[in-house]
């Protein structure tokens, strides 16, 4: 066997035993494990880079090392690494149970890396669990006890449910093909995929990666998470855990969805509702978190219209989408971090006068959400522009539109908010916001690749296109 | 389609500058509001002059593109960074160049948040260049977007009555119209089979059924229109005029409504010319609407401002009438009102600006005798009116006059009704001259002082273009009809 391949995971587990180790000893000061968790994300970083032409499977091939998963882990671990770089107050979460914070965190993110790799209806399963746990537990940690609790148990209730779907949908797939290989599946389920069971079994399988994607009709989690969890634990959730989702969403799509058309449809139902609700459900929203949230929804929305073409394109559009996510979600919620005094959720209001209190942050905050409602030159239209290529490709004309019409609904919430950081002037306080050096680095690098990428998108359309090759 | 590049890359150098330009503002204190204005006035001044350069070195003997760039930009996709002018182009950039660079100078004694300003008001104006030398649908529809979206701020922060609103309210409209044209433009990618974004390259006739042109003719159109104004999609076009500031409302009714119009001739007529011909009848009876209503609601209105803006919906509707016809003349007129109308209209608001910065009121009733008061800043004022009204040896007079003669033969009625319009605004624009230029003079303004020759210089600059291509309409014309011969015998 050859551990090279496994590198990347065997370095995030030895960072959750040192995580582990750390919370056990509980004398380690609040500085210490902030700089030892950002030390070892940015090493993360380096491991995964390193790792990235790598190929080859492993244990009894029901793991798969490839161009594909290794590009995801890469993302992800560029995600935690910024995560982790914004928590350096934890404001929400109790000082002592810092250490307990960086270990969930680095659980979760190797156990949403084996999800990319996971080619085998267990071992995704085993993956996504582990994810999913260390995300209740995760969102369990706050200061505020009550609101931590309560938001945990709606999570936790919510997600096991959709586990049982899950897991009701590889039953019965199993029960028609007796194999849970995915590489058996692809050469048997597109000869049976109109069999009810079949189509159906399908169907319940992705509903486990709906509920992680926030599609309709699992995103009632979504906006309460948000709003209930450390602003921390929300900003993980909204880029990190989205970017695993789509991973394992392309993968599965892509191995065995075997062009069916009752799926095709059924994805196009359940893609153009998610958008819409998204986009009308945000323009309603006070909290700036449950807006961010429902805009998540409308996105997913967006990535399911690239999947659901089934085409190399559409992949590469999804991959693409996943990279713009991550760093647009990302940048908004630095922001939100920023704003938020005592680790509260803000209210859109509360942005008031961050064009004088902190210009930069403004001037990121604009273009992320420029981005996110896809205007160019900023990433977000280029991912958009794959996407809609691809749907058109496949002539879903009708659903380009409709989807078009969501970004100008979008618009307008993304407005809102723009309005409040520009033109409000705050009610009390306009002391400028104290942003930390190493954060006007981060920032300055972040507005830079926004921009820089949605001008140039070569680089990452080719790679994401080697990416996709190696899904067939 | 054999274009060789340029030996100097004179287009890419005005995007350059305009870059150069935003970054030196954003690095610049934005306390130091001086030196603000000034990088600003460079960057706009150093544009103005390659535009102007460019529109008279062009050869109009041998005509074509000229001033090419080609260079691969995502390979993959087929996306080219290619950007050449014609005839269609120059005077669109010239009319950029001057009323940038007259619109930065009006601005000049803005002192509220002057670095942002500034810096929204050069990435608006890269964008409005961008789309006007481009020939690749990808980043005509980039440079389209990145021109609209710091219109929001721009009215928004600095803007007056009802700012919020009308920023909000020209936003999505414009958005609207983008989704659209993006749908469209991704239509045209994929079905060509092609794997090109090049406007030359997709324009070659044979490539889209004729039912598929009338569709994507129809999308354009629409989604361009909106921004050139187009009855009934206009509404956005008077209240968002009249919410924004000077320079802003110059640039905004004097460049930015052309690029909806240029983005009709460029992406929809070169690509779907069946669409076109077939829809044309509708764009004409649009058109002509657009006029007639025009004329009628600046008739009522009280607003300076607003009388402007619905006179810019009547004279868009001029261009509209032009594109309809079908007509080398008809085209020829139609560009020739585009570039005639910007520089109109930027006269008509910075004058109106002057009036409104000092008096602090655009309400008509209010106003009166500002000639005893500001000799200077009402000559502006009422030339840019006569100019509205196409008074013989001002530009607009020979774009209209040609517009009018090919409509006439096109479609009779229509050309009757919008000539008939346009003596009632002769009616309404000497109304509102009469009213607050003349008569008894309101005391309260009695101190204000007279526009400075300093201040006055962009409006001679207007002034001065206007009457240059009044008298001398053929170097217009003859640089227009290289282009627009080309294109109708292509059909």
């Amino acid at each position: 066997m050859n551990w090279t391949l496994f590198q990347p995971e065997l370095y995030y587990f030895m960072v959750v035993m040192v995580f582990l180790t750390v919370s056990m000893l509980n004398s380690v000061s609040v500085k210490t494990n902030y700089y030892t968790a950002l030390i070892s994300a940015v090493i993360g970083v380096a491991v995964c880079t390193m790792s990235l032409r790598v190929n080859g499977t492993l244990f009894y091939n029901t793991y798969r090392v490839d161009l594909y998963s290794q590009l995801f882990k890469l993302m992800l671990a560029v995600g935690m690494f910024l995560v982790i770089s914004v928590c350096n107050k934890l404001k929400s979460v109790d000082d002592s149970r810092h250490p307990e914070f960086y270990l969930l965190v680095a659980t979760a993110t190797l156990a949403m890396m084996m999800l990319t790799s996971a080619v085998h209806l267990l071992t995704i399963y085993i993956c996504l669990e582990l994810s999913s746990y260390s995300l209740y537990i995760l969102v369990f940690l706050r200061k505020d006890q009550e609101t931590g609790v309560n938001t945990a148990l709606k999570y936790f209730l919510t997600g096991a449910s959709a586990s049982a779907v899950m897991l009701f949908g590889f039953a019965l797939v199993y029960g028609k093909f007796p194999s849970i290989y995915l590489a058996d599946l692809v050469e048997s389920i597109p000869r049976f995929i109109d069999q009810p069971s079949v189509s159906i079994g399908m169907l319940l399988m992705l509903c486990g990666f709906f509920f992680k994607l926030g599609v309709f009709p699992f995103h009632f989690w979504l906006p309460d998470t948000y709003e209930g969890s450390a602003n921390e634990t929300t900003t993980f959730i909204a880029t990190v855990s989205k970017v695993a989702a789509i991973a394992i969403m392309i993968r599965m799509v892509a191995l065995i969805g075997g062009n069916s058309v009752y799926l095709i449809k059924v994805l196009i139902g359940i893609s153009v509702i998610t958008m819409t609700l998204g986009n009308l459900c945000a323009i309603a929203q006070q909290d700036l978190k449950r807006l961010l949230a429902y805009s998540s929804i409308a996105h997913a929305g967006y990535v399911l219209l690239g999947i659901l073409c089934m085409s190399p394109n559409g992949y590469t559009g999804a991959v693409f989408y996943a990279v713009t996510i991550l760093l647009l979600k990302f940048t908004c919620f630095m922001v939100v971090i920023s704003i938020s005094k005592k680790g509260e959720s803000p209210s859109v209001d509360q942005l008031a006068g961050l064009h004088r209190r902190s210009p930069l942050l403004a001037l990121a905050l604009m273009l992320a959400l420029f981005g996110l409602a896809g205007i160019p030159p900023t990433i977000g239209f280029s991912g958009k522009l794959l996407i809609f290529t691809a749907a058109m490709n496949n002539g879903y004309f009708l659903l380009v539109f409709i989807a078009m019409v969501n970004v100008v609904i979008s618009l307008y919430y993304y407005l809102l908010v723009l309005k409040a950081a520009y033109l409000k002037e705050p009610v009390d306080d306009i002391q400028p916001l104290h942003v930390p050096f190493p954060q006007k680095v981060l920032t300055t690098a972040l507005i830079i690749t926004i921009v820089t990428i949605g001008i140039f998108p070569t680089y990452l359309i080719d790679l994401a296109d080697a990416a996709v090759k190696y899904l067939m | 389609m054999d274009i060789t590049n340029a030996q100097f890359p004179f287009l890419s150098t005005i995007l350059l500058v305009c870059i150069a330009g935003l970054l030196g503002i954003l690095c610049t204190p934005g306390h130091r509001h001086s030196m603000i204005r000034w990088i600003s006035t460079l960057c706009a001044g150093i544009t103005m002059v390659l535009s102007a350069y460019l529109f008279f070195a062009y050869d109009k003997v041998t005509g074509g593109y000229q001033f090419a760039e080609n260079i691969p930009w995502v390979p993959s996709m087929g996306i080219q960074y290619f950007n050449a002018v014609d005839g269609f182009s120059l005077p669109m950039l010239l009319l950029t160049g001057i009323v940038f660079f007259t619109g930065v100078l009006a601005m000049w004694d803005l002192e509220y948040r002057v670095k942002e300003f500034f810096g929204l008001i050069v990435l608006l104006v890269l964008g409005v260049y961008g789309m006007f030398m481009s020939l690749d649908l990808f980043f005509i529809f980039i440079w389209y977007d990145v021109s609209l979206f710091p219109m929001y701020l721009l009215i928004a922060v600095w803007g007056s009555t009802r700012k919020e609103y009308g920023a909000m309210k020209l936003t999505l409209y414009l958005l609207a119209g983008s989704a659209l044209i993006l749908p469209a433009l991704v239509y045209i990618y994929t079905a060509s089979g092609l794997n090109t974004f090049n406007v030359l390259a997709l324009s070659q006739s044979g490539l889209f059924s004729t039912d598929q042109q009338k569709f994507l003719f129809i999308l354009i159109y629409i989604g361009f229109g909106i921004l050139a104004g187009i009855w009934p999609f206009h509404t956005w076009s008077p209240v968002g005029h009249v919410a924004a500031p000077t320079g802003v409302s110059m640039i905004h009714a004097g460049v930015l409504m052309k690029i909806g119009a240029f983005g009709v001739l460029r992406v929809g007529m070169f690509i779907c010319p069946e669409g076109w011909q077939y829809w044309a009848h509708l764009m004409a009876v649009l058109a002509t609407i657009g006029i007639v209503y025009g004329v009628f609601a600046g008739l009522q209105q009280t607003d300076l401002k607003y009388v402007i803006g619905y006179s810019s919906v009547s004279h868009m509707g001029i261009v509209g009438l032009g594109l309809a016809t079908m007509t080398v003349e008809g085209l020829n007129g139609a560009v020739f009102q585009m570039f005639a109308h910007g520089i109109m209209t930027a006269l008509f608001f910075s004058a109106v600006g002057y009036i409104y910065d000092h008096t602090h009121t655009k309400s008509i009733p209010e106003l009166g005798g500002l000639t005893k008061i500001m000799p200077r800043a009402t000559f502006y004022f009422i030339f840019a009116a006569l100019t509205g009204i196409g008074v013989p040896c001002l530009a607009s007079f020979w774009a209209e006059l040609t517009v009018f003669i090919s409509a006439f033969r096109t479609y009779p009625l229509y050309g009757t009704l919008a000539v008939c319009a346009l003596a009632v605004s002769a009616l309404y624009m000497l109304r509102v001259v009469q009213r607050t230029c003349y008569g008894p003079k309101n005391d309260k303004f009695a101190h204000i002082p007279d526009i400075s020759l300093t201040r006055s210089i962009p409006r001679m600059i207007l002034v001065s273009v206007i009457v240059l291509f009044g008298l001398f309409p053929s170097i217009m014309f003859d640089i227009i009809r290289t282009a627009s011969t080309t294109f109708m015998n292509r059909l």
